[in-house]
């Protein structure tokens, strides 16, 4: 074993040392605090480059490398944890030690007047190391513990200006609606063990991942014939849902937009949201495996393959009629996270993985130049009060442009493009249906018409707000041109013509190939998706771009258009609202019915309970204050007493003393006599 | 020679103090203090290399009567850590003290120079000697501040209770001196094996028990506790606190010397007495405690059932009983000293010593009350302090010996009584720092940076002893061993 993966806990490790020695401070001290936090994720981020240099070099078949140990032993039964560095986890440790570095050091910028600057810095670190904790995981239960710290700590940072009743709302909703999906997986998780009697994922050919626990539970069927294996992964993506808001469950991420715009970033576009997706790319072998009599996709993949290309065209619909610039980018996000569920379904975890990577720079780079923005604006968060703002925050602009191209799949230079062809590659040759493909195709277009049409209204035409607007400082702006390289670059190693990520992933080498590039089927994907993107392009161009907004009330372009279509869209097709009729009320209803049973019946029996003991307490009391209060009151007096009276017997007269030392004396010779003999 | 060069070392010191007064400026004087307390450390650093020879066995000088054992450095070192805090308490001090600081600095060494002495004595002469050169400064220490008359009272009684005390111990090694012709421990334990029908002759028997008078008086054992409330209260405290760990500590040693080495058979007869002694002891002091509101009379009666607590560790008459000995009165020194310590610094802008003294103490310096509370709450024997763990040895050690005496049972049990009431009068002192209710005066009080190093240290030392206690509890079990006698060895001849 290589010394990294014994060490491989450090990584956690050192944020969350970081975290809790931050807590510990005082809350002036911000600079311990950032440069604690801080020098954490450098720490980690070095170590985890370690970890990816050292998966880098592998014999073929991948490298793959598990430290186990016992955590504890009931009875015969020992539960057992442990740590796995595989491609996976080495390219998502980097990632996101990178990215949440970057985000700290923009937090200094941002959070610069925020009095509770240090207990940012605890949660992020705190954050940081739950979502490392499920990076690192070889057990399905430590993932969930981790996952779970990392809802909590998302719950934390949204409800970060606790005192905005929409943020404490916000958090709320963020973290129950989670806890929705991650029932599911709970279940999942104890069918799972139940089953295998293991959680680890690998262990030596035990693992519940392993060839050995999978033919087993494919084999086994439960209700209507659908085999354990599917049924476990089916409920373990449920946890996926909800943590990568995707259909139903997304509701919680825009409303997360509350909560500070690094945490946006860091959360809502690198890092949480991601961890679904790197569950479901986790647990692939148990989601892809099939019954040996039915060399077809597998149904779990199915499900998540139609979960994420609803929810990609689904949030991109939403996101084209918003004007809160950083909820935009939520449902942009929640678009996104359904791209890549799809390219899980149908590409494998190759393709969803690069999706994510590539998302995950392009998206916090989109965030943090919306944080940029917003910042510059005072705080001004809807885009409509923007406008023009190329002139006064250049850097900004360039790099969100870099980022907006990025995420609408603008070819050849940008890594988005790249991760999204392979996702519409993927969809058009998936056998089981064609529709996906649509749905991508329709998606993207979309992706391609709100991103223009944002940075239409943000920095294009005229400042329509009332305070002038300014650039960032330098703490917030580098981040961003780092982001930007990388969102630039990172498309390099998943062109078809050189899949290096893939096959680093799958544990071969790339090979250099342009041909691949040029083959029909390759070329003609790449042909429509370009299409796609001009013409999305183009028409929010015309609609946004030709034309700019003069003031912040007029009407939006689209609603002219159409106005019920944008009403619907506006109204985020009103599923909060049905949430609210359905679910909501119904729960409610329940609660109501469930007080109500509760005070006439229980209580009712709890009152008649409480008087009888009362009236036994009575009795108790009249005995306690006749006899035992009384005996002892009286004991304690006497001590009292005593004690008064055995101090006045020192009465300062040396005389005395002398005469009580001479019969001390006496009393003890006679006592020899009689008494010790 | 070589075995009382740290007592050399120390007289050399206190008139090296002497000495250096003639040629310091009278506002500076008070500084020797300070001079004094980092020599003394240099002399207890020495120690841990200069007396490397105690490994190989115990070493004798001057015809036997001096010996060097792990016991004697143990309490050797026991005593320079006393003297040190001691000292730097006393440059508190020194303001009140209107002249001839040095002298108390130098009397404070000189004090210390005898106890010392105390810890390496192996014959009775030796014990006269040393009791005498402590008593004698103590005389001058109590009495030092001569403007105050409750402090010259307490002189003159120490002075003339100490010398009836000290009679009957002259009289009590006069009498042994007649019956076995020897002052020697090693030679009158020889002789009492040799001639078995000593431990019956009244007069022997008699001499034995006015050492034991002589030296219940250093320790304020019961019925000779007498002079401690009243010379408690009207001492400088810095005398007072040297009084209650050192010479307390002095006696405690001589007193085990004496029992284990020089008259075991006698204490074999002798455990009922020391059961009552002790029972008593705990007793009365506790009892006294609780109507007390001055605050060093308060601390001296708790000396006195700290005594009795002691006394059970002979009173078992085993091994585990004198470790806990030592291990209680480690605890004891830093948790008296940081008391004392921080009474010492409250009342330097008052003349009293009563308990309001210490009303809103946790507003006007939180050390002072956190230490005082620490010292009150170890005093009480709560975990996680030393107070508890040694309290916890010593009643262990009584409760090992049930077996053989079921009064063993009983005296478990008065002490937890003794125990449960002092629990009220260390609260009400923490009650008055916190929960007081008409403070008038919220002025801080500054602490110089000595007195918070000393206070800090003995912080540490009552967590540590309490909270790790694996080490200390082997050198206190290596360092009683130097008490185990060959008597055991040959008692089974007998049988």
């Amino acid at each position: 074993m290589s010394w990294i993966t014994k060490n491989l806990w450090l990584i956690p490790i050192l944020p969350l040392l970081a975290a809790a020695l931050i807590s510990v401070c005082k809350q002036p001290r911000r600079r311990t605090a950032a440069t604690l936090a801080i020098g954490s994720m450098v720490f980690s981020f070095l170590l985890s480059c370690c970890a990816f240099a050292t998966t880098l070099h592998s014999e073929h078949g991948g490298f793959r490398e598990v430290a186990n140990f016992d955590w504890f032993s009931f009875g015969t039964t020992t539960l057992r944890l442990g740590w796995v560095l595989d491609p996976l986890t080495a390219c998502m440790l980097v990632m996101v030690t990178f990215v949440g570095t970057l985000i700290f050091i923009y937090s200094i910028g941002y959070m610069a007047h925020d009095e509770n600057f240090t207990r940012f810095f605890c949660f992020l670190a705190l954050f940081a190391a739950a979502m490392l904790g499920i990076l690192i995981a070889n057990n399905l239960l430590l993932l969930f513990i981790s996952w779970e710290l990392v809802g909590l700590a998302s719950y934390l940072l949204i409800g970060f200006w606790f005192h905005k009743p929409s943020a404490a709302a916000a958090a709320k909703k963020a973290f129950i609606t989670t806890r929705i999906g991650d029932i599911g997986f709970f279940i999942g998780i104890l069918w799972l063990y139940s089953s295998t009697g293991t959680l680890l994922f690998y262990d030596n050919g035990a693992g519940c991942l392993e060839s050995s626990a999978l033919t087993k539970l494919v084999t086994e069927t439960t209700f209507a014939g659908m085999a354990v294996s599917t049924a476990i992964a089916i409920l373990i993506f449920c946890g996926a849902i909800g943590k990568s808001g995707q259909v139903p469950l997304h509701v919680w991420l825009p409303d997360a937009m509350e909560g500070p715009t690094p945490v946006s970033a860091l959360i809502h576009a690198a890092t949480m949201v991601a961890a679904g997706v790197f569950l479901v790319a986790r647990v692939y072998p148990l989601m892809e495996v099939t019954a040996p009599g039915l060399p077809s996709v597998s149904t779990a993949l199915q499900v998540v393959t139609w979960i994420g290309a609803i929810t990609a065209v689904f949030a991109a619909l939403i996101a084209v009629a918003q004007n809160d610039i950083k909820r935009i980018l939520a449902y942009s996000t929640v678009s996104q996270l359904g791209f890549m569920m799809m390219g899980l379904g149908m590409g494998g975890v190759a393709v969803g993985m690069f999706h994510l990577i590539t998302h995950a720079f392009f998206k916090s780079l989109l965030f943090l130049g919306a944080g940029s923005i917003i910042h510059g604006c005072h705080e001004e968060q809807d885009i409509r009060h923007m406008g023009g703002l190329k002139k006064y925050m250049p850097l900004t602009f360039a790099t969100y442009a870099i980022g907006m191209m990025a995420l609408s799949g603008v070819p050849f230079f940008f890594s988005g493009f790249w991760s999204k062809d392979e996702i519409l590659h993927s969809a058009f040759t998936w056998q089981v249906s064609k529709i996906p493909f649509y749905l991508a195709a329709f998606g993207a277009l979309l992706t391609a018409f709100y991103m223009t049409r944002q940075i239409c209204y943000a920095f294009f035409g005229s400042y329509r707000g009332h305070k002038h607007p300014h650039e960032s400082p330098r703490v917030m702006t580098v981040p961003l041109v780092l982001l930007a390289i990388g969102a630039i670059v990172l498309g390099v190693f998943g062109t078809p013509a050189w899949p290096a990520f893939e096959t680093y992933l799958s544990g071969h080498d790339a090979e250099f190939d342009v041909a691949k590039l040029l083959r029909g089927e390759t070329l003609s994907v790449m042909l429509i998706s370009i299409c796609i993107v001009a013409v999305g392009i183009f028409a929010a161009w015309q609609l946004y771009g030709r034309k700019p907004v003069k003031t912040a009330d007029q009407p939006d372009p689209l609603e002219a258009v159409n106005g019920n279509v944008y009403r619907w869209l506006a109204n985020r097709l009103y599923i909060d609202e049905f949430y609210d009729a359905t679910v909501i009320r119904l729960n409610a209803a329940f609660a109501y019915s469930a007080d109500l049973l509760d005070r006439v019946l229980w209580g009712g029996a709890v009152r008649a309970a409480s008087l009888v003991t009362l009236a036994f307490a009575h009795i108790n009391r009249t005995i306690d204050d006749l006899f035992i209060n009384f005996g002892f009151d009286e004991s304690c007096h006497n001590i009292r007493r005593s004690s008064g009276f055995l101090s006045k017997l020192q009465d300062g007269q040396i005389q005395n003393y002398l005469r009580g030392i001479g019969v001390a004396l006496a009393t003890l010779v006679l006592f020899l006599i009689w008494g010790c003999r | 020679m070589n075995l009382m060069i740290l007592e050399l070392a120390v007289v050399v010191l206190g008139l090296g103090i002497l000495l250096g007064d003639l040629w310091t400026a009278a506002h500076q004087k008070h500084l020797l203090g300070y001079a004094a307390a980092a020599l003394l450390g240099v002399i207890l650093l020495a120690s841990f290399f200069g007396l490397e020879q105690v490994g190989s066995g115990p070493a004798y000088a001057f015809n036997n009567m001096l010996v060097l054992d792990g016991l004697a450095v143990f309490f050797k070192r026991f005593f320079l850590i006393a003297a040190i805090l001691v000292l730097l308490m006393s440059v508190e001090f020194s303001n009140r003290i209107q002249s001839g600081i040095s002298e108390f600095y130098c009397l404070i060494l000189f004090a210390l120079t005898g106890m010392m002495f105390a810890a390496s004595a192996n014959d009775f002469i030796m014990v006269f000697v040393a009791l005498e050169l402590i008593s004698v400064t103590f005389y001058v220490l109590n009495s030092f501040q001569r403007n105050r008359l409750a402090s010259l009272e307490a002189g003159i009684k120490y002075l003339i209770l100490s010398a009836l005390s000290a009679a009957f111990l002259v009289f009590g090694i006069a009498l042994v001196f007649g019956t076995t012709t020897f002052t020697n421990f090693a030679d009158i334990q020889r002789a009492l094996v040799a001639n078995p029908a000593l431990a019956g002759n009244g007069l022997f028997l008699l001499g034995v028990l006015m050492i034991i008078v002589g030296l219940g008086f250093k320790i304020a054992a019961f019925p000779f506790q007498i002079w401690a409330p009243d010379v408690y209260q009207g001492s400088p405290t810095p005398s007072t606190a040297f009084l209650a760990v050192g010479s307390k500590a002095a006696g405690i040693v001589l007193l085990l010397r004496v029992l284990f080495v020089a008259v075991p058979a006698v204490t074999q007869h002798w455990s009922k007495l020391l059961i009552i002694i002790s029972a008593i002891t705990i007793l009365y002091g506790n009892l006294c405690a609780i109507p007390q509101r001055n605050l060093k009379r308060l601390l001296g009666y708790s000396s006195i059932s700290n005594a009795g607590y002691l006394l059970l560790g002979f009173a078992a008459l085993s091994q585990a009983g004198k470790a806990a000995i030592l291990y209680y009165l480690a605890g004891y020194l830093f948790t008296v000293v940081a008391a004392f310590t921080v009474i010492c610094l409250v009342t330097r802008d008052r003349d009293s010593d009563d308990i309001t003294v210490l009303a809103g103490l946790h507003r006007r310096s939180p050390l002072l009350a956190m230490a005082l509370t620490m010292a009150m709450v170890s005093l009480a024997g709560i975990p996680p302090l030393a107070g508890f763990f040694g309290k916890f040895l010593l009643l262990k050690a009584v409760v090992e010996q049930g077996a053989t005496n079921s009064a063993y049972y009983w005296l478990v049990g008065i002490t937890v009584f003794g125990v449960v009431i002092s629990l009220y009068y260390y609260f009400g002192v923490i009650r008055a720092i916190y929960w007081s209710k008409d403070v008038t005066d919220f002025s801080p009080i500054t602490v110089s940076w000595p007195a918070k190093l000393s206070l800090v240290v003995c912080m540490a030392a009552i967590l540590y002893l309490g909270l790790l206690p694996g080490k200390p509890l082997k050198l206190s079990e290596d360092s009683a061993l130097a008490l185990t006698t060959p008597v055991s060895g040959s008692k089974q001849l007998f049988h």
